[in-house]
């Protein structure tokens, strides 16, 4: 029941977004004032771009996110870029990814971004794009902050990716 | 979203989030954003829509090198569902 409620609110947000406000919880409103800043000097015809998704995109074999935790899933799954569109699917109850689901692109624009490498307006691809799920609450938000983004962050470094675009669902 | 972007940004690697509710950036300040005020679960555009994906991540990707400042924000000027805001068809 708990799930059918969350896609029906999902839904309903997506026709009607005056209403998010309202439905997007608060239970204490992070707020920052420092912004981490690494400057990107490469020019962007060389640069190895990856994607990161909060759209809760997954792939087929991997285990979904956890949809009854109602603090959601601070966990991540990595997407490499040879996967067929096919094995790609999308857990992910807060948001209506009906159209998400016909096509991977809009909130995972993988395609996309090959194209723009093929085309040589970026260098390259990252091997390894990586997915969350983007409700995230209570406990989870400090597992996020200090254990699985920093996690992928780290990844992404050591692979020698130059900039990371991040999409939400 | 803005949460792990701001954690790989202090692992040492640019980034660049694509915000489709101006009110989280603001106050969670990632580095680099472009905001479009388009439906839930379409910060891309609408499926199928190749010319309308490629101007937007494009756009994105350009923003990276655009912004020199920490926490910049930039209001990309799409309309949803009006395509001649991008010279489409």
């Amino acid at each position: 029941m708990g799930r059918f409620l969350n896609r029906f609110f999902a839904r309903l947000n997506t026709r009607f977004p005056s209403l998010f406000d309202r439905a997007v919880k608060k239970p204490e409103v992070m707020t920052f004032t420092d912004v981490p800043w690494t400057p990107f000097t490469k020019p962007l015809n060389k640069a190895r771009v990856a994607l990161v998704t909060t759209a809760g995109v997954h792939l087929l074999g991997q285990t979904p996110f956890d949809m009854l935790d109602r603090d959601g899933d601070a966990s991540y799954r990595e997407l490499p870029s040879v996967t067929p569109l096919g094995d790609y699917t999308i857990t992910h109850d807060y948001y209506d990814h009906t159209d998400a689901e016909k096509d991977i692109n809009i909130v995972f624009p993988i395609e996309r971004l090959m194209e723009l490498k093929d085309a040589g307006f970026i260098g390259s691809v990252a091997e390894v794009n990586y997915g969350f799920m983007g409700h995230i609450d209570g406990s989870h938000v400090e597992t996020l902050m200090k254990k699985t983004a920093p996690q992928v962050g780290a990844s992404l470094k050591a692979k020698g990716v130059d900039a990371v675009i991040l999409t939400p669902g | 979203m803005g949460l792990i972007q701001r954690e790989i940004e202090r692992q040492g690697t640019a980034t660049l989030g694509i915000s489709i509710v101006r009110r989280f950036s603001e106050e969670i300040k990632p580095p680099r954003t472009v905001f479009i005020k388009w439906p839930m679960g379409h910060p891309l555009g609408e499926p199928g829509n190749v010319r309308q994906q490629t101007t937007v991540l494009k756009k994105a990707i350009e923003s990276l090198t655009a912004i020199k400042t920490p926490g910049t924000i930039i209001d990309l000027p799409y309309r949803w569902g009006r395509r001649e805001d991008m010279g489409l068809e």
